[in-house]
């Protein structure tokens, strides 16, 4: 699995302001991957690029064996006429079906399946959402601040649950944590501040399965190299 | 609901009445131009019992058209939503006939059709259609990225699907538009019936017109009011109920 962004230039329709200015960085390999910068430096605009939600940039994102991309974010809302439950029911596929009570039960919202989106605490809004993803086909999910609002703890079950569970996916996870990138992901991409050259900067991760494997020196580094980046 | 509306409208009503005669008193004019409280209360006596048959005639030609209405402006709105030539072509189209005052248009209709049933209600569908029709376009045309989003994604998202989400997610604006809607059709079906009918309370107000009968016409003016507002009440509890029924839970959460 590859994902390249090769001379990616953008600006808004309508303005004069570069998002990204001859913007190069690359991605391999299944694993949990995170983009990372400051609040306003396009991760949103470059994960709805890569999922070919936005179109009108120069340059070209290439991948491979990467066929099926889902965006995600975390201010997605289920209809209101029905019960999460049943509604993540109608729309799982033949082949999440098994997963789906797994995801649920894992994520720890076992006990609002009936409730609607509406009733539920802005966390468990989040894990539900994200839990409708992933049960879906897909090779690459883009996960936009998804777990925002959900506590630190049950985040880092969450993340490591994902990796444990789909080993072959790749997962691409916009975060303002930086420890938590630093913890969990394999590489990150980091977007810099403007004026600094190259615009973004590929950083590796501590990449742990487990909390216990976590060196608090090697997490230092790596904060440091990505403090450093940005 | 109800007594409220029916309040209202009869304390408007009164003090319309108290105006007139004000006018009438100071200004000393006679029975023949602004009739005298007995005889708008003997006149009121005497028609009220037709009255009430003529504003039930009216009304449920212009609850039909109402009806009608509705149903055309789902139609044509479902077909006009996506943002596509032809859904510019209708929204044009609606906001380009929508400038045109139906009340002109209305003796065409009878010039063409003559007089009777089929004319009042044409007037009564054409003169609430169209603010309906662009309220509803403009409803059904906006997207709810935030609810959308997953099923377009997915690739799961369909017409049905994406006029359920937008028509539930403005529940309440719809249901405002009917209701509001109910008025214009009371209206339309009026002046349909007083440019071209030989029934309903828009043709006994223009035999009153043509007698200069005024204390007819305040008969025929309370009654609408009255019929009017139960007409707009009974829709309002309709929507009450259906968005009690959308946006009730199935439990309560366990948070």
């Amino acid at each position: 699995m590859q994902i390249e962004c090769l001379d990616i230039s953008y600006q808004y329709p309508q303005t004069d302001i570069y998002v990204f200015d001859h913007l190069n960085c690359r991605l391999t390999g299944p694993g949990f991957h995170a983009l990372f910068g400051q609040s306003g430096m396009g991760k949103t605009t470059l994960a709805r690029m890569i999922a070919g939600e936005l179109t009108g940039y120069s340059g070209l994102i290439q991948s491979s064996e990467i066929s099926k991309v889902l965006y995600t974010h975390n201010m997605e809302r289920f209809p209101g006429w029905a019960g999460i439950g049943e509604l993540m029911a109608s729309t799982t596929p033949a082949s999440g079906r098994d997963r789906l009570n797994a995801m649920v039960n894992a994520f720890g919202i076992q006990s609002v399946m009936n409730a609607r989106f509406s009733q539920l605490s802005l966390g468990q809004k989040n894990r539900a959402n994200l839990i409708r993803y992933l049960i879906q086909e897909f090779d690459l999910l883009i996960m936009d601040e998804s777990l925002a609002n959900v506590d630190e703890t049950t985040r880092g079950r969450i993340i490591i649950n994902l990796k444990t569970l789909y080993p072959e996916k790749s997962f691409l996870y916009i975060s303002h944590n930086m420890m938590e990138i630093a913890k969990f992901c394999k590489q990150i991409v980091v977007l810099r501040s403007p004026g600094k050259h190259p615009p973004a900067q590929v950083i590796s991760g501590r990449n742990l399965m487990r909390e216990d494997d976590l060196v608090i020196k090697e997490l230092e580094q790596t904060m440091l190299e990505i403090v450093h980046a940005s | 609901m109800l007594h409220r509306r029916i309040q209202q409208f009869v304390l408007v009503y009164f003090l319309g009445i108290l105006a007139l005669l004000l006018v009438k008193y100071l200004l000393n004019l006679s029975d023949y131009v602004i009739p005298s409280p007995v005889e708008i209360w003997q006149t009121c006596r005497t028609v009220f019992a037709r009255y009430v048959i003529s504003v039930l005639d009216t009304l449920w030609i212009a609850i039909v058209g109402h009806m009608i209405s509705i149903a055309l402006a789902f139609l044509v709105g479902i077909v006009g939503r996506p943002n596509s030539w032809f859904g510019s072509l209708i929204k044009a189209a609606a906001y380009n006939i929508q400038a045109y005052p139906i009340v002109a248009v209305a003796p065409i209709i009878f010039i063409l059709i003559g007089d009777g049933l089929i004319t009042r209600l044409l007037i009564a569908v054409l003169i609430c259609y169209f603010p309906l029709l662009l309220s509803v376009i403009g409803i059904l045309s906006e997207p709810v990225d935030s609810i959308e989003h997953f099923y377009v994604a997915t690739k799961r998202m369909n017409w049905r699907l994406q006029v359920r989400i937008r028509a539930y997610e403005n529940i309440s604006k719809l249901i405002t538009v009917i209701a509001g809607g109910g008025t214009m059709a009371v209206v339309g079906t009026i002046v349909a019936e007083f440019i071209a009918a030989d029934a309903g309370i828009g043709y006994s107000i223009r035999t009153a017109l043509y007698q200069s009968d005024l204390s007819k016409i305040l008969t025929a003016l309370f009654l609408i009011g009255i019929g009017t507002s139960l007409y707009l009440t009974a829709l309002e509890w309709v929507g009450n109920v259906i968005q009690k029924r959308l946006v009730s839970s199935k439990a309560t959460p366990d948070k």
